[in-house]
């Protein structure tokens, strides 16, 4: 039995593959040898529908007989996913990566050297900060593809019940939130999930801390200095005293307990307005009928203004392995085109390109995109910064801040496993 | 049985050697016979080697290569550029070293091992007695309890984490919602993940759900080759139901019990699935990972495929170990 099946499989590819050769040879002779299937990751929903439809007909009509198919990847675990499937011989052709990563790729050789195509990508139109992330060495891997700025969203009604206005200090945030949580029972003043790391940056940087820092070619930990160690007792603060949120929780779909009634404050990516405006019947169902109720504002420093908040984003890039390069190419500079990057700046992300700011409109929420963009801020620029954000230490320390823990204590355990990984 | 079949065995060359030198001529006969069945034997011997030889090749492809590169990788300073493409420099025992002399991998290993110890002895209890009550029950009630098993045993697991991960939602899971109408306690906001204990306490009900089917199908199997006439006099005798179970039927199904137990071991201790999709809905990595989990953050999330080998081939050698006990078994059943 087993002969035959083996038999019967040898036949089997046999066949296949002959299958393969006869329709190469047939569409080399008539279209020129151009018709391929291009893989695009793109990573979670952050890129809009109208956008991926864009890309898909854009490419198509560009290249009739290709195909390009869009994959959606899930941000958690994506670099480990990454890795492993750039590396491998089934490599997907064009890969989104988060700013904070792309480092991790670029110093090992996983993406195509762009340098030939930067004019047209862009040149210098590009965001600055981007391209810096996407560059090592002094050669372009890594384009822009957006920014994205964070957001605090707020429920006009529970601040006029509480007669408080639009704070202008981070300090103003911090006690709006107790206050709100202390008059709302069953409601986060601040809604704060203890994974949430990427919210927990601006009190950091506001209070003079920093993550890590460089000193003659060795990383030292930051959050055990004593300005971090202000900022991290404001959060853990907020954590206790003004979130009900999970201490264990992370911050994927807060609009679900946005739209539920239980947050009067919560900070975000932009694009999570649209999560929370979705129709009530879409996939993940939003609550349109609050949009009169969802105020918006950047986050204030802790002196006034635009605070530091963390500048999230991603890159997009040609992976090293691509079978089909150039049309990979192709299909990046239609998603660096401005129609494209247009999609993405009125669906609320900052474009990759400087020229086009003014996409994102004059609205309330467009004003405070802006503004929060002017202050932002990257993670520490080494090769090695993704492998800290990988393992995950980074959410298990806001975990047990979140859960009232010692933050001298912890900070000093960060900075060590911190030290350990960059300096490796 | 093992010493009255090597007696057995032990008898045979004897008799020949016995029956030789008494008769030249006569033993001929039947020595060529031997020699002939010993012919047949050949064969015999080579078709089955030769049955194997598909699946002996899918196995070194599909096992054998990755467990090599795995063995070779451990030797190695193995990172994310040596995933690229940079030549990978060999370290000798250096990986091994790390990673003995480091503190974390041995609590990660006694907690697998308590994990795996706990799972086990949940997995078999509620298996077992799953059966028993299969044996008892009506046609329609055992298609039900069948059909439901099958259908938990079906699931895939990353699946089965998301929705048991639902119901023990933090905040709007079921689990808290009837904790706090049954008890009047107040559960609203309370958190399954958070605590270490607790959260292996979820992993245990997800876990011990998904393999309870296979240990219930299994000993219920066994169970129908229990001959009731034994029972009955058993019972006649005055044998209570415990007294029976412990008597007769474990005896009957210690072979299969052991293999059971042996294989809910290998999959209890690398466990991986369950462990790592919970991890991202609450709970502190450092505080639950178990080796599996710490396999994948050291290679693939951290980078350190040389190091990750290196714990890897250490969790190959303690599976061999359990699994040549199993082999073992199973050769001792196979004579007897």
């Amino acid at each position: 039995m087993k002969k035959l099946a083996f038999a019967a499989m040898g036949v089997a590819a046999a066949l296949t593959l002959a299958g393969c050769s006869g329709g190469a040879a047939s569409s080399g002779g008539g279209g020129g040898g151009d018709e391929a299937e291009i893989r695009v990751w793109l990573n979670g929903t952050d890129t809009p529908d109208e956008a991926r439809e864009y890309l898909k007909t854009t490419f198509e009509d560009d290249h009739p007989g290709s195909t390009l198919t869009i994959e959606e990847q899930s941000w958690t675990g994506i670099v480990d996913k990454l890795t492993t499937s750039l590396s491998g011989s089934d490599s997907p052709d064009v890969v989104e990566v988060g700013n904070t990563q792309s480092a991790a790729f670029t110093s090992a050789g996983a993406f195509l050297d762009l340098s030939d195509h930067y004019e047209d990508l862009g040149g210098d139109d590009l965001l600055p900060g981007f391209v810096e992330a996407g560059t090592y060495d002094g050669t372009f891997y890594a384009a822009p593809y957006y920014s994205g700025a964070r957001l605090v969203f707020y429920k006009k009604d529970l601040y006029a019940a509480a007669g408080l206005s639009v704070p202008t200090t981070l300090d103003e945030y911090v006690s709006h939130g107790v206050a709100l949580a202390a008059a709302n029972p069953g409601v986060s003043g601040i809604y704060f999930p203890g994974q949430d790391w990427y919210n927990a940056l601006p009190f950091i940087w506001e209070n003079g801390g920093e993550i890590a820092t460089e000193e003659g070619g060795e990383w030292v930990g930051g959050f055990s200095s004593p300005e971090s160690q202000a900022g991290l007792k404001q959060v853990q603060t907020v954590m206790t005293t003004a979130s009900l949120a999970p201490k264990d929780g992370n911050e994927t779909d807060p609009q679900v307990p946005y739209c539920a009634g239980t947050v009067a404050q919560l900070s975000a990516p932009s694009w999570v307005r649209w999560s929370i405006l979705a129709p009530a019947d879409a996939d993940a169902p939003g609550c349109p009928d609050q949009e009169a109720n969802l105020g918006v504002f950047a986050l204030p420093g802790k002196d006034g203004g635009a605070a530091q908040v963390f500048a999230g984003g991603s890159n997009v890039a040609v992976a090293a392995k691509s079978a089909n390069p150039e049309l990979a190419v192709d299909a990046l500079k239609i998603m660096l085109s401005d129609e494209y990057q247009t999609i993405l700046g009125t669906a609320g992300l900052v474009p990759a390109k400087v020229s086009l700011a003014g996409t994102i409109g004059t609205d309330e929420a467009a004003t405070a995109i802006t503004e929060a963009a002017t202050n932002a801020k990257l993670t520490p620029a080494s090769p090695r910064w993704a492998d800290v954000e990988a393992a995950g230490i980074l959410q298990d320390f806001f975990v047990k801040v979140a859960q009232g823990g010692d933050v001298a204590a912890l900070a000093e355990e960060l900075d060590a496993r911190i030290e350990e990984i960059l300096n490796s | 049985m093992t010493i009255g079949q090597d007696l057995l065995r032990a008898d045979r060359p004897d008799a020949e050697r016995g029956g030789g030198p008494r008769g030249s001529g006569a033993t001929r006969g039947p020595r060529r016979s031997r020699r002939g069945s010993g012919a047949a034997g050949g064969r015999a011997g080579l078709t089955p080697a030769a049955l194997l030889v598909p699946s002996a090749a899918v196995l070194i492809v599909v096992v054998g290569y990755p467990l090599v590169t795995l063995l070779v990788m451990s030797f190695q300073e193995f990172g994310r550029a040596q995933a690229f493409g940079a030549p990978a420099p060999f370290v000798g025992f250096d990986n091994y070293v790390r990673v003995l002399t480091d503190s974390t991998f041995w609590t990660v290993l006694l907690r697998s091992l308590a994990f795996c110890a706990v799972n086990v002895a949940a997995t078999m209890t509620l298996g077992t007695l799953i059966a028993l009550l299969m044996q008892r029950l009506g046609r329609a009630l055992r298609l039900l309890v069948s059909v439901g098993l099958l259908l938990a045993w079906a699931m895939p697991a990353l699946t089965a984490v998301i929705v048991w991960g639902w119901m023990f939602d933090t905040q709007f899971g079921v689990i808290n919602h009837l904790l706090t109408v049954l008890t009047g306690t107040d559960f609203a906001n309370h958190s399954w993940l958070i605590d270490p204990l607790s959260f292996f306490l979820v992993a245990t009900v997800i876990i011990t759900w998904q393999s309870v089917p296979f240990v219930a199908f299994t000993v219920y199997a066994g169970l129908t080759q229990v001959p009731d006439e034994v029972l009955e006099a058993a019972q006649l005798d005055g044998a209570g139901p415990v007294a029976r179970f412990r008597l007769i039927v474990f005896p009957y199904l210690k072979s299969i019990f052991l293999v059971v137990t042996v294989l809910q071991v290998i999959w209890d201790l690398r466990v991986f699935t369950q462990i790592f999709a919970l991890q991202g809905i609450g709970g502190i990595r450092e505080q639950t990972s178990t080796i599996g989990v710490y396999i994948y953050q050291t290679s693939l999330a951290g980078g350190e495929y040389g190091t990750g080998g290196a714990i890897a081939v250490l969790l190959v050698i303690l599976m061999l170990a359990i699994s040549l006990y199993y082999v073992r078994a199973t050769l001792k059943e196979d004579e007897s």
